[in-house]
């Protein structure tokens, strides 16, 4: 035991030193999340403004969509229109027999025509207009409470959580001769490597784990976001992020005779791969990819830490976090069987 | 040509980070291409697919439900609150409905009856709740001598005004020309990094200490060099912009002359050009690999989340887009978003990428400078 915590002291200090480490694991998250928080808060702090219509000045409609808040009128020919349509400067133009002009598809320009087609709708209904009332609300609402931009904060969460990918790869590194100078040493030393690679993997979730937390509050006392509700669940699968980072990192650092930088790039590429099919680039990426290809979220085990990270703080469901919880730990155990077979009884004939 | 024939080969052995960003950049482009071509031929409102117990059984609920099965997809629902939120999470439904058994009484009160749960994500689940409450006052103002004329309210629901799209001075066709932007806008962010990275790599073995000392005692002129090396990370910058140019050709090549296809391509060449400048300054910075795997990750990702490329420009704040101005994607960005008549239309934001390449060249000149002396 005493050796396990000497060994662990060792590797932790070593790891703090791996400027790997600190920009991999600290510096880069918090620069990511300052990104993202940059880009995406103008996207949660936007107020509705009016849409802006163009409305021909002979139309008998005008004064009902001067009416309609949600409307700004501009009474302008046809000609002007073109040109307004084009910049920009209006989203739709509707005609004397209430036509609507458009430049493109989007949420404004179906407002105004869900608006033009409620009026036409009203006429044909052939009876007299105060008959109907339209303010009346007939839904109860419940909503889903759910915001797209925590998806990303919370994928970031989950990419972080796997990179102990790094002290991954750097135990496994120092353990083979063929790939470091320590490694070397320990294959002629009485030293058993299964202590060595038990402890690089303690120290390095202890360490990662503090990075998470570190990034955690960042997020929580500069950021001012509050991203958990339910602290034990989420936490339960930080923490299996970390180890599913682990023996990523043990299986990409034992597959390969590449350098640790080599690694490194890889260990990035995929997991910033796997994140992007989460949706942290793009909200929007997961939303299609969910709809179009569903067992990839299952599948992907960012996409699996981010889905419940959401469910259980958004949602409050925690009765299936069992199957994303199974799901990792299978990859746990599969990429550890696959390092064992790598690093197993190896013997070098030269190096 | 023995350091233009070597620089090649170690570059094409980053073949993986070449492949990777080009990848992620295809399947984005496919999946977004995918929502995107859906939208060129209809102007309609999106179906969404919509749960529903009804507990009333009326011919009134049953006709809502008919209403709404004709614009969405009716999907089998359970009346439990988990199993709904899930159903949403999972969007194997966009909203939920339960109409009550007392239905046809709380609508002719005009009070609140049908219970909706619906996806704050998508911004068309508004729809049904607009869709709901439409048919039930439509159906109220039909109400007399105690039933309704439904028929009557399908009918008029039927109406629709007609849609037409504006004709651009250059023909474009701004729902395939808003693919394009997209991919384009993505297109600096592969640039970047794929740049940054695989270059960086190749300058790090090249500016190796044993390497430059075979070379300075070699009878290689530094000139010829000097010219063979930049030779190089000409041609693999001109090798990785034709791929990702040629992406976009693949997909969506039918599509070409409904779009400023020229503007694209003239300003990926441009921004290019900076880009390979800005890699020239970052080498001339340092040759840690470290730093370069940093640099292109960082660079890419936050110039890209800055300037428009993951978030549209007027979705972020003034003082972010003040910011961006200092890098190139800013102004490549821009140029993608514009929609223009004749390229002298962006001569400003060409103009401005071309600045920023001299800037980043000039700069890394003077390193090398320094580096020489040194």
């Amino acid at each position: 035991m005493s050796r396990l915590i000497r060994n662990c002291i060792y590797l932790g200090k070593n790891t703090l030193r791996d400027k790997t480490f600190f920009f991999w694991s600290i510096l880069y998250p918090i620069l990511m999340a300052i990104f993202f928080y940059t880009a995406f808060s103008g996207i949660v702090n936007q107020e509705f403004e009016p849409v802006d219509l163009g409305v021909s000045p002979d139309s008998y409609f005008v004064s009902i969509f001067e009416e309609i808040e949600i409307l700004n009128v501009h009474e302008i020919t046809e000609e002007e229109a073109n040109e307004k349509l084009l910049s920009d400067e209006i989203y739709g133009y509707v005609d004397n027999d209430l036509n609507l002009t458009v430049k493109e598809s989007g949420l404004n320009q179906t407002i105004i025509k869900q608006i033009l087609d409620q009026i036409v709708q009203v006429g044909g209904l052939n009876v007299p207009v105060e008959q109907v009332d339209m303010m009346v609300d007939y839904t109860i609402s419940n909503n889903q409470n759910a915001d797209t931009l925590i998806i990303i904060f919370y994928t970031l969460i989950a990419m972080v959580s796997t990179y102990g990918v790094f002290t991954g790869i750097e135990t496994v590194s120092l353990i083979q001769a063929n790939l470091s100078e320590i490694g070397k040493r320990m294959n002629i030393a009485p030293l058993r490597k299964s202590d060595f690679i038990i402890s690089g993997l303690v120290g390095g979730f202890i360490m990662n784990v503090i990075s998470n937390t570190l990034l955690l509050l960042f997020m929580h006392f500069i950021l001012k976001l509050n991203l958990f509700t339910e602290f034990k669940y989420s936490m339960l699968f930080i923490l299996l992020g970390n180890l599913f980072g682990l023996s990523l990192g043990m299986m990409i650092g034992s597959s390969n005779k590449k350098s640790t930088n080599v690694k490194t790039l890889i260990a990035v590429a995929v997991t910033l791969f796997l994140s992007f099919l989460s949706g942290m680039m793009s909200p929007d990426i997961k939303i299609i990819l969910d709809e179009k290809i569903p067992i990839l979220a299952k599948v992907n085990p960012i996409s699996v830490i981010t889905d419940n990270l959401y469910k259980i703080n958004l949602l409050g469901i925690t009765d299936d976090i069992y199957e994303g919880l199974g799901a990792i730990s299978i990859y746990i155990i599969v990429l550890n069987l696959i390092s064992y077979g790598f690093l197993r009884r190896k013997s070098y004939d030269s190096i | 040509m023995t350091v233009y024939k070597y620089f090649i080969k170690i570059a094409l052995r980053n073949k993986g980070i070449i492949l990777g960003y080009t990848i992620m950049l295809l399947v984005f482009a496919l999946i977004y291409g995918g929502t995107g071509s859906e939208k060129i031929v209809n102007f309609e409102e999106t179906r969404l697919n919509i749960g529903v117990i009804n507990h009333s059984n009326g011919e009134l609920s049953n006709t809502l439900v008919e209403y709404l099965g004709k614009n969405n997809n009716i999907v089998g629902t359970k009346e439990d609150e988990d199993f709904i939120k899930n159903q949403i999470f999972l969007q194997a439904a966009n909203a939920v409905i339960i109409i009550p058994e007392d239905f046809e009484e709380k609508v002719i009160n005009k009070e609140q009856s049908i219970e909706i749960f619906r996806d704050d994500r998508k911004v068309e689940t508004y729809q049904t709740q607009n869709q709901i409450n439409k048919f039930i006052s439509f159906a109220n103002a039909t109400y007399g001598k105690g039933d309704f004329d439904l028929s009557n309210v399908i009918n008029a629901l039927d109406n629709s005004v007609d849609v037409n799209f504006v004709k651009t001075s250059n023909g474009a066709n701004q729902d395939i020309n808003r693919w394009f932007k997209f991919y384009y806008n993505f297109v600096s962010y592969v640039i970047l990094a794929i740049y940054i990275a695989v270059i960086g790599f190749v300058m790090n073995d090249f500016t190796h200490m044993e390497i430059e000392n075979r070379r300075k005692v070699s009878s290689k002129k530094f000139l010829n060099y000097n010219q063979e090396i930049y030779l190089g990370q000409m041609s693999i910058a001109i090798f990785i912009t034709s791929i990702l140019i040629l992406g976009s050709v693949i997909i969506r090549g039918s599509q070409l002359s409904e779009v400023h296809f020229s503007k694209y391509v003239l300003n990926t060449l441009v921004f290019s050009f900076s880009a390979l400048c800005l890699v020239f300054l970052i080498n001339n910075i340092t040759n840690n690999k470290f730093f370069i795997t940093g640099m292109s990750t960082i660079l890419s990702l936050g110039t890209s989340f800055i300037s428009g490329v993951m978030v549209p420009q007027e979705f972020l704040g003034e003082r972010v887009l003040k910011i961006a101005k200092f890098f190139p994607t800013y102004y490549f960005v821009a140029i993608n978003n514009k929609d223009i008549v004749s390229l002298l239309d962006v001569r400003y934001e060409i103009f401005m990428q071309l600045l920023f390449g001299l800037g980043f060249l000039l700069i890394g000149l003077y390193f090398s400078k320094v580096k020489q002396k040194s």
